[in-house]
Order: structure tokens, then C-alpha cells, then sequence
């Protein structure tokens, strides 16, 4: 029971801080700040909690469900509580996250008149994620998971006067929707099957729904892989895959420490979350697998390329961020849930420290976000400079950093299955991701201090810039060490996710032990990758060499190319909206105006009237018209008589 | 049967109307009089409706607080009022959306006043008229009767082109209303009665099936409206002052649905099985077609018109596919039709709720700037940021987003169509993107951005009466997105009951 009201509290704290910050009367950014910060505080604490109680007895469920939304007959529709490994760890690292952004937006977000709207959004945000956390069935999923969206919508069209604000979150919106399509159609087929949403019915039914089939007009098909395919749709808009990816960075149009939140550690993990979270569908819908997994391998690879050649500071961290994002979805489609959860894990804590080192840049750079324009601030920024650094040596995945251990594990998944093909990309992208998270490093904190920034007195900014850098800097690097034997091979997914067995014979036939796979690490292709990517980025970045001429020229096309992600912005920018756009237009001014009012309704009414005014020609007002009417008609009748 | 000493649904008819004619006495500028006699009755009925609700007997689907008197024996019609489920959820969503118009029309400022609200308390009373009547053709007085005080409310304190609009409004509908009129007078003809329900146990034959549904489908479905004879509303719409379009969208487009429900559905089953695969297209078409013509508005008013169209499509999306449970061979699971039918009940009520919200907003920008241009007009939320918050809101709900109203009735359709036929529910569900897109768009068009003119800069802030009828809206649209049990109880025995009787027809 304890468990229960623990993620009650967990759950409502946030809320109840946002609709303090609606009502309560002062808005003072003093006062505003306390109130989020304490009631995000109070999450953090009891996840905290929770997680460490279930890392020593993690096989723990609690299961509750109250709140009836609505009910028909027997269907009924509820709310609930699902406490276990799975929701306790995403638990901790959002409101981990969360509270280390919220303390961070007290200084970046310093002087903004809509200071107090700020924290609203994020406290709600906090809120919405951690409903789809805690969600016990799947109607409470896609309500949590639209409230996210919405709270992303927001906080991207922040600066509502900015009008590539106002544009990207639209865009942001309604990709996603298009996502929402696919999962609210697979959350509607799984309750017309099975008459409920409750994960745990749809889990005892699954044996029974491998062998329905469900019909669409003359097809056939087995339900379960087009459930899976469904709801993959919708985790592929919020986890930014390709095809549905293009929305993420544009949506670096926000303020910085939500992109560091929001579009980096959590809520773009909801997909990769629910499928872990359903992973005993998964497991057995088949062709699916691979569809993810190849969706995965190709957004982990070509949305690395596309990092490569970009400027802009925070953009190259967004496909930085789909890249990675790429690699948990290749660990579900490789059906390592757990996996997935554990890059998940590691990628939060360093990925939103680099998106918070970034800020911490851009304000000192006065909003200035492109790299090229940058440089010299490893003097004027020491504690950037440095949580920098350990941000980016876990992202390339250096040996005993926290990406390391969840990132090469999965990597080293397709070696240890012999599917080369997957573990050769997959490679290459570590050598793509060390090329450019160190082009960064280097152009920022290296060479010429183009931008003349002078260093002061007081260190970078204030404290509340510099203790959320320090605090994701810690379990960057210690966090995959810690939890890799104790937590992740030591069973603590074992009663969320159905991967165990799978992991247990790669533990013991592969890994062995986090010491001796990290020894083993240096003598890989993995390590060799991430050397000359370095090696490659310090000749490029740091010293500058020249690249001759003639292989600038060939590679600017292909550059461009790649820029404008293989045709994607294209595809999303101008396609779309013209092909929307015309059609729209088309239907309204021919079908709607000109055929079906003007030529129908008016026409009608047209008709009737010509009708009607030709008809009355014979009502002319005179008396000798009637009257000679009135004697032809007589005589008609007489000659029809006469006849008779 | 629920009994009570005297004749409250008599009272909820022609307390408004009594109103409505002394408020026709009362001189224009006497504006405080004018105030208490139409808060007070309008209160008044907005509480006799709320004592409706808490003594209803929800678990029952029978007639209750009947009220019936000889009225024309000599052709065997009565004086017929009672309430069943149905009745009750329109009945509240009228007393509570004329409350808030009364509240409304304060807002603005217009020549006879008096007389406008007076018109509105007399819509009140004749629209709860229809709700409750259960004598053909009382229903059918109180159905054309309704037309008249719009016709009013549209030609006299409309925009320039009113009379096309109040016309074409007028004949449309009454040209719909002509033939339902003549399918009632063939019933009574058959069962000897004018009483509704008895209509439901007549014996038809599909041929006389299918010329009574096309009779009603043509009344109802100018109404509600359908696709393709939802012209009108769109003229309707822009010409009309604000507190009218209000009322036009948020209640006497769903008398329609009501009419449907009532008439279509337990009558002529067998028709609506095999009208089948083409009036569930024409719902479709509407959900689809029309959210696509709405992207393409210029006039606020206009697109919200179009978005109601397409909102209206899924209640007769709901409708139509209960006629499925006829069809043992599909082997159709009745709870999810039911679903589908409580799901339309819902979302005629959600977007009674969401569209007075949207016009009373438009109504507001338009009370500032006399301009309803979604292309010329931008940035009115940093000058009014409050009203753009809520104005944010419900075009939000507008789109369907869970924990509003908007979500609920759209996913309980969802469901029956997807347990009818798949394809259905690929089609209706692309309005979760379209919805989306033409409700965000004329947020962002509007209310983002840097400030247009100097209209918009001058714009004045929310007055404390606007604000209370959006923000009472506003814990509405929530509530019943959170708790929609709150109306789908009181509909449920009803809905029960209608998939029963259908299902005893054959």
C-alpha cells in the first residue's frame, strides 16, 4: 500500500505545483521558483525512495486501479497505478532530470516576463510523463502520452512572438499526431479483443490473441504484429524515428533546458518506454522486430550523418540525440528491452547534461548558437568546459563512462549473435557520433575566442547554472558502472520486462562482469572507431588542417544533401503543406463552394425561380387575358364533351 | 414511473418563454431590468433543470415526470411531455448554454437589447420543447417553432448579408422539416397515435422502411447538418451575431443528432442496415472533407462552422453504426456499439460545450476589432493573454485532446467503428491530425505572433463577465473529460434500452 501512495505523491506533487503557480496570487520569480522546485523536490525524494527499495527487492509489483473514468455494462474504463522496476527507474530519472532543469531554469530563465508561465508548463509536463509512467493500462498511456505532446507544443512555442517558435511546435504537434493515429487504433483494437485495457488482462490474453486474425475489407491479417506495428507508430513520432523524426530539431526552437528535458532525456524515451514496457507483446509479434530494428539501424546511422553537418550548437545535440535515440530502438527491435532501458538510462543523465552545457554556452555567447562562430571559452568556462567533457566522453561511449556500458553492450549484442552487417553500421555511427560530439568540444572550447568574451570575476554564471552541470556530471559517469552488475544482470527488470533469460546467457557467455567487459572493451573495433573518430576530429577541429580543394568541392553536394536529411525538410517543409495547402483550397472553392452551393442549393433555388417568374407571365392582371382564357378553355371542354 | 405534484418539464418550457414576453414589455434602456428579469429566469430554469437531474431515476429507460393532456382529441393528439435519458442530457446542455448567453449578450453592446434576449429565452423554452415532447407533433410545432426566433436573432442583429443567410437557412431547414412532417402524419396513420413510442412497435416493411429513413435522414441531417447539405451553416454562421451563433452550434445542431436517435434508429432499423454502406461514407466524408475545407478558412467564423461539420460527422458516425448490431453475420459485440452510441451522445454535448466557447471567443476578438480575418489579424496574445490562454484551450479540446471533453466522444466512436469495420476507423481517426491542424492553425494565425495592427494593440482587456462564461466552459470541458461518467449515466439506460428495441424489431 505504502508503494501506492508513494507514486500517488510522486505523481500529484508536480501537479499541485502548477496549479499553486496558476492561482497563487504573487508571481515573483523568487516564489515562483520555490514552489515548482519544492513540489518537483518532493517527487524526486520519493522516487528516490522507491528506487532504492526496489534495487534490493526489485521483484516487487503493485498494481492498483480506482479512478473509474467511464463504464458501460461491464466495460469499464479506469485509472491506475503501476509500481514496478520498469516505472520505478523511469520515475527516478525524469524527476531526477526535471529537478536539476527546474533548479537550472531558475538562472537561464532569469528576467523573462513569462518566468512564472515557464514553470507551469514544465511542473505539467513533469506531471503528464510521470502519468505515463505510472499507467496501469493503455487509455491512461495515450492520455499521458498526448499531455506530454501538449506540454512539448507549449514550451517549444514558448517565445509565442518568435515566429519559427510558433511554427515548429505546430510541426512538432501534429507529427505527432500522425504517430497518435497508430497508437489510439492499436489501443482501440486491443480493447475490442479483449474488452479491457489493462496491461496485466492484455498480458494473461496474449496466448489467446496469437492466433486471432482481424479482417480489413478482403485482407487477413494476425492481429498481434499489427497491434505491435500500430503502437510502434506512435513510439516512433514521440522517439523521433525515421520517417516520423523531422519534428525534433525544430523543436530546438525552445527555451534550452527544456530541449535538454523534454527533447532530450524524457520524453522523447516515451516510445522506447512503452515498448519496453509491452515487451511481452513483442516478443511475439514477429516480423515487427525487424521492421524496429531496421528502423533503428537507419536512424542511428544516417541521423548521425546529419549531426556531422550541422552549426548549429543545439541542433547538432537534437540529431546527436535521434542518433542515440536510434540505438535503443535497435535494442527492441533486437528484443533487449532491457537494454534499451539502460541506454535510455545513461543517455537522460549525459544527454541533458550536454544540452545544459550548451545553454550555459549560449548565454555567455549572448545567444549566439552557431560553433563556427564560437571558440576560446575553455579559459572563460572552466566548469562547462569540463562537465562538457565528461557529457561527451560518455555520449562516444569512453570506456567506464556511463554511455559506454549501455551503448557497446548494444553494439556488441550483434556481434555476439553474429549479425555483422547491423554491428558494422552500428560502429561507424560511433566513429560519426565521436567526429562531431568532439568538433563541438573543439570549436567551442578551443582556438581563437572569436567572439571576445571576456573572462570575469565570478565563475561562468551563478550557482544555479553550475550545480546542475555538476549533478548530471556525477551519475554520467558513475552510473552505468554502478547499476550495470547490480541492477541490469542482477535481475531488477526481471519482473517488468520478459528479456531475462536472454540476458542471462549473454551475462554469462559474453559480458561475464563490468570489469572484464571494459577490459575487453579496448581490444574491440568499438574502441577502435571511437580512437579515429578522435583522432580524425582533433586533426579537423583543433588543428585545423586544410582539406584539399577538390574534395571539398565533391563532398559540398553531398554535404547538402545530407543537411537537408536526404530530402526530408524537403518532404516536411514544402511538400506537405503545398500538397495540403492546394487541396484544402481546392475542396472548399470547387466542391464545397461552386459545386455543392452555388450549382446545387443556389441553383435549385435558381431553377425554382425562373420557374416561378415564368409562371407568373400568365397572371398579367387583365381582365380580357381571363377573359379570353377563360372562353378557349370553355370551348375545350365543350369540344371534349362534344366528342363524348 | 417517477411522479411529481406538479408539472416540472411544463414549468422548464414555458418559464423562458413567459420570461421572454414580459422582457418584450420592458423599455430597452431600463438596462438593470432588463438584466434581473433575464438572469432570474434564466437561473431559474438552469436550477428547475438541475432538480430534473437529481430526481431522474438514471437506472430506469422509462418515461418519467410524464405530463400528458387531451389537446386536439378529435385527431387524437396530446399534450405529451416526459423526460427519458436522452431528454435530460440535451436538457441540461440547453439551460446551461442559455445561461451563459444570457450572460453573454451583456457583454456586447446593440440596439434592443431586450428584445434579443428575449428572443434567446424563447429559443430556451421551445428548444427544451422539442427535448421533451413525446407527441409527434407537438415535436414537430416545437421543431419548426424553434426556427422562428433565430430567424429573428440572424435577421435582424446580423451582418450585412443576413437575409441570404436567415433564408437560405430558413427554407433549408424548413424543406427537411416538410418531409419529416409527412412521415409522422403516415405513422400516426399506421399505429392510430401520435405518441412516439408507439411508432416503435409498428410493423414496416423495408421498402416503406427505407422512404420514412430518407424522409428523416433528410430532416435530421439538414439539421445536425451532414454532408452535403451543410451549406447553410457556414452563411448561418458568419452572419450571425455572436450570442446566436452560440446557440446555433452548441444546442439546435444537435437536435438533429436528438431527432436521429429518437426517430431514425428505433423506426426504421431495416432501412438504416441496408442505407447502410452509404450513409456511414457520407459521415466519413465529413469527418475527412470537411476538416480539409476548414484548413483552408480565412474567417474565424467560418472555420469553427466547417470544424462543427466535421465534429457533427462522428455523432452520425455513432448513429449509423449501431444499426450494425442488425447484421448477426458480422457478429458484432453490441457493448462496443453501445459504446458507439453513448460516444455520439457524448460528443454532441462535448462540442456544445467547445463551440460556445469558440464563438463567444471569436465573439470577443470581433466585439474589439469588427474583424473576424484569420489572415490580417496576429499576435492578440500578448495583448490579451488570459483570453488567449482559454481561447488556446478549447481550440485545443477542439482537436480532441485527452482530459478534455473533446477526446472522450471521438474515442467511444472510434471503438464501434473499428468493430464494424476497420477501414471506418482508419478514415475517422486521421481527424486526431486534421482537427489538430486547422484548430493550431488559427491559433497560431491569431493569437502567436507579433502584433498586426494597431486594432489589435488597442484591443481591451477580458471583462469580468466574458471571462466567467469561458471560464465556467472551461471547468465543464474538463470535467466531463475526466469524469464523463457524469453524463453518460444519465443516457446509458436509455442508450440500453434503444439497442433493445432495435434489436426486438427483427
Amino acid at each position: 500500500m505504502s508503494l501506492g501512495i508513494s507514486a500517488l505523491i510522486i505523481l500529484l506533487s508536480p501537479l499541485v505545483g502548477a496549479l499553486v503557480l496558476i492561482f497563487y496570487k504573487d508571481k515573483s520569480e523568487i516564489k515562483s521558483s520555490v514552489i515548482a522546485n519544492i513540489s518537483i523536490f518532493i517527487s524526486f525524494i520519493f522516487s528516490l525512495m522507491l528506487f532504492i527499495i526496489f534495487l534490493f527487492n526489485s521483484s516487487t509489483t503493485y498494481n492498483y486501479s480506482n479512478l473509474v473514468w467511464f463504464e458501460s455494462n461491464n466495460l469499464i474504463f479506469t485509472f491506475g497505478l503501476l509500481v514496478d522496476s520498469l516505472s520505478v527507474i523511469m520515475s527516478f530519472i525524469v524527476t531526477f532530470i526535471s529537478m536539476f532543469v527546474h533548479i537550472y531554469s531558475i538562472g537561464y530563465m532569469k528576467n523573462d516576463k513569462s518566468f512564472n508561465r515557464f514553470l507551469i508548463y514544465t511542473n505539467f509536463f513533469t506531471f503528464s510523463m510521470l502519468v505515463i509512467i505510472f499507467s496501469n493500462n493503455f487509455l491512461q498511456l495515450f492520455i499521458g502520452w498526448e499531455l506530454v505532446g501538449l506540454s512539448s507544443y507549449l514550451l517549444i512555442g514558448f517565445w509565442y512572438k518568435k515566429p519559427t517558435a510558433i511554427y515548429a511546435n505546430m510541426k512538432a504537434f501534429l507529427v505527432n499526431r500522425v504517430g497518435d493515429i497508430g497508437l489510439l487504433l492499436g489501443v482501440i483494437l486491443i480493447f475490442i479483443n479483449i474488452s479491457s485495457l489493462d496491461y496485466m488482462r492484455f498480458f494473461d490474453s496474449l496466448p489467446d490473441l496469437s492466433n486471432t486474425s482481424i479482417s480489413l475489407g478482403s485482407l487477413s491479417f494476425d492481429l498481434l504484429p499489427i497491434v505491435a506495428l500500430l503502437l510502434f507508430t506512435g513510439a516512433a513520432a514521440k522517439s523521433a524515428q525515421i520517417p516520423l523524426h523531422f519534428w525534433l530539431p525544430d523543436s530546438m526552437e525552445g527555451p534550452t533546458p527544456i530541449s535538454a528535458l523534454i527533447h532530450a532525456a524524457t520524453m522523447v524515451t516515451a516510445g522506447i518506454f512503452m515498448v519496453a514496457r509491452l515487451s511481452p507483446l513483442y516478443d511475439l509479434s514477429g516480423y515487427v522486430l525487424d521492421i524496429v530494428l531496421f528502423i533503428g539501424v537507419l536512424t542511428a546511422f544516417l541521423m548521425g550523418l546529419v549531426a556531422l553537418v550541422q552549426t548549429d550548437i543545439k541542433r547538432i545535440i537534437a540529431y546527436s540525440t535521434i542518433s542515440q535515440l536510434g540505438y535503443m530502438t535497435v535494442a527492441l527491435g533486437a528484443s533487449y528491452y532491457s537494454f534499451a532501458i539502460f541506454h535510455l538510462l545513461t543517455h537522460a543523465f549525459f544527454k541533458a547534461l550536454l544540452f545544459l552545457c550548451a545553454g550555459s554556452i549560449i548565454l555567455k555567447c549572448h545567444h549566439e548558437q552557431s560553433i563556427e562562430k564560437m571558440g576560446g571559452l575553455r579559459e572563460v568556462m572552466p566548469y562547462t568546459y569540463y562537465t562538457y567533457l565528461v557529457g561527451a566522453l560518455s555520449l562516444v561511449g569512453f570506456p567506464m563512462f556511463s554511455g559506454f556500458f549501455s551503448k557497446d553492450l548494444i553494439i556488441d549484442l550483434f556481434k555476439f549473435h553474429g549479425d555483422y552487417l547491423t554491428y558494422t553500421i552500428l560502429i561507424s555511427g560511433i566513429f560519426v557520433t565521436t567526429i562531431y560530439t568532439f568538433k563541438i568540444f573543439f570549436k567551442v572550447f578551443f582556438g581563437p575566442n572569436k567572439l571576445k568574451i571576456k573572462k570575469t570575476d565570478q565563475i561562468e554564471h551563478s550557482d544555479v547554472i553550475i550545480i546542475p552541470l555538476l549533478g548530471l556530471a556525477v551519475p554520467s559517469i558513475v552510473i552505468g558502472f554502478a547499476l550495470f552488475d547490480s541492477a541490469l544482470f542482477n535481475d531488477f527488470f526481471k519482473s517488468s520486462i520478459t528479456d531475462s533469460g536472454r540476458l542471462e546467457t549473454i551475462y554469462n557467455d559474453f559480458v561475464r562482469s563490468s570489469l572484464s567487459f571494459t577490459l575487453h572493451s579496448f581490444l574491440t573495433f568499438n574502441f577502435l572507431a571511437l580512437v579515429s573518430g578522435l583522432i580524425l576530429s582533433y586533426i579537423l577541429y583543433y588543428k585545423n588542417y586544410q582539406i584539399p580543394k577538390n574534395v571539398t568541392q565533391k563532398l559540398e553536394s553531398i554535404i547538402i544533401y545530407v543537411k537537408r536529411e536526404y530530402g526530408f525538410t524537403h518532404l516536411s517543409d514544402v511538400f506537405f503543406p503545398r500538397i495540403f495547402n492546394n487541396l484544402s483550397n481546392m475542396l472548399w472553392k470547387k466542391t464545397d463552394v461552386a459545386f455543392l452551393d452555388n450549382f446545387i442549393v443556389n441553383g435549385i433555388a435558381n431553377r425554382i425561380r425562373i420557374f416561378s417568374s415564368s409562371l407568373r407571365l400568365i397572371q398579367t392582371g387583365y381582365i380580357y387575358h381571363y377573359a379570353f382564357t377563360m372562353i378557349i378553355g370553355l370551348l375545350i371542354l365543350l369540344l371534349f364533351f362534344y366528342n363524348f | 414511473m417517477n411522479q411529481i405534484s406538479f408539472p416540472l418539464i411544463s414549468f422548464l418550457i414555458w418559464l423562458p418563454i413567459l420570461g421572454g414576453v414580459i422582457l418584450l414589455f420592458v423599455r430597452e434602456d431600463y438596462t438593470q431590468l432588463i438584466k434581473l428579469i433575464s438572469y432570474s429566469f434564466s437561473i431559474l430554469v438552469l436550477l428547475l433543470s438541475l432538480y430534473l437531474l437529481v430526481i431522474f431515476d438514471t437506472s430506469s429507460s422509462d418515461l418519467q415526470f410524464q405530463e400528458k393532456h387531451t389537446w386536439i382529441s378529435s385527431l387524437n393528439i396530446y399534450y405529451h411531455l416526459a423526460v427519458d435519458g436522452f431528454s435530460v442530457v440535451f436538457i441540461l446542455l440547453t439551460t446551461v448554454i442559455s445561461l451563459l448567453i444570457v450572460l453573454f449578450s451583456f457583454t456586447e453592446e446593440r440596439s434592443q437589447n431586450n428584445k434579443f434576449i428575449s428572443l434567446f429565452l424563447i429559443l430556451e423554452g421551445l428548444i427544451l420543447g422539442v427535448f421533451s415532447a413525446f407527441d409527434s407533433i407537438l415535436f414537430y410545432i416545437f421543431f419548426e417553432a424553434m426556427l422562428i426566433p433565430l430567424f429573428l436573432i440572424i435577421g435582424i442583429w446580423g451582418g450585412s448579408n443576413r437575409v441570404y443567410a436567415t433564408i437560405k437557412f430558413f427554407i433549408y431547414t424548413l424543406v427537411g422539416s416538410v418531409l419529416m412532417l409527412v412521415s409522422l402524419i403516415y405513422l400516426s396513420i399506421e399505429s392510430k397515435s401520435f405518441f412516439i413510442h408507439d411508432f416503435y412497435s409498428l410493423k414496416l416493411d423495408l421498402e416503406t422502411q427505407i422512404y420514412l429513413f430518407l424522409a428523416f435522414l433528410f430532416a435530421f441531417g439538414i439539421k445536425i447538418p451532414m454532408w452535403p447539405v451543410h451549406t447553410w451553416l457556414p452563411d448561418a454562421h458568419v452572419q450571425a451575431p455572436s450570442s446566436g451563433s452560440v446557440i446555433l452550434a452548441a444546442v439546435l445542431l444537435k437536435v438533429g443528432g436528438y431527432g436521429m436517435i429518437r426517430f431514425l434508429l428505433p423506426i426504421t432499423p431495416e432501412a438504416g442496415i441496408f442505407l447502410n454502406t452509404v450513409i456511414v461514407p457520407l459521415s466519413l466524408i465529413a469527418i475527412v472533407y470537411i476538416s480539409f475545407v476548414a484548413l483552408a478558412q480565412t474567417d474565424m467564423k467560418k472555420l469553427i462552422a466547417y470544424s462543427s461539420v466535421a465534429h457533427m460527422g462522428f455523432v452520425t458516425l455513432g448513429i449509423f453504426l449501431t444499426f450494425n448490431i442488425l447484421v448477426p453475420a458480422n457478429n458484432t459485440n453490441t457493448e462496443m456499439i453501445l459504446i458507439g452510441l453513448q460516444g455520439s451522445i457524448m460528443q454532441m454535448i462535448s462540442h456544445g460545450l467547445i463551440s460556445a466557447g469558440l464563438f463567444m471567443c471569436i465573439g470577443i476578438i470581433y466585439s474589439r476589432t469588427h474583424s473576424r480575418s484569420i489572415e490580417t489579424q496576429s499576435g492578440v496574445g500578448q495583448v490579451m493573454p488570459i483570453f488567449s490562454a482559454l481561447m488556446m484551450f478549447f481550440l485545443l479540446s477542439n482537436s480532441g485532446l485527452p482530459g478534455t471533453s473533446g477526446f472522450v466522444g471521438e474515442f467511444m466512436v472510434l471503438i464501434s467503428s473499428i468493430e464494424v469495420n476497420g477501414l471506418y476507423a482508419v478514415l475517422a481517426s486521421t481527424s486526431l491530425v486534421l482537427a489538430a491542424a486547422y484548430s493550431l492553425w488559427l491559433g497560431k494565425r491569431v493569437l502567436f505572433g507579433e502584433v498586426s495592427t494597431d486594432t489589435i494593440k488597442g484591443m481591451s482587456n477580458l471583462r469580468y463577465d466574458e471571462f466567467w462564461c469561458l471560464f465556467i466552459l472551461m471547468l465543464l470541458v474538463i470535467l466531463f473529460g475526466i469524469q464523463p461518467n457524469l453524463i453518460l449515466d444519465i443516457s446509458h439506460a436509455s442508450s440500453n434500452n434503444m439497442i433493445s428495441i432495435i434489436l426486438n424489431r427483427i
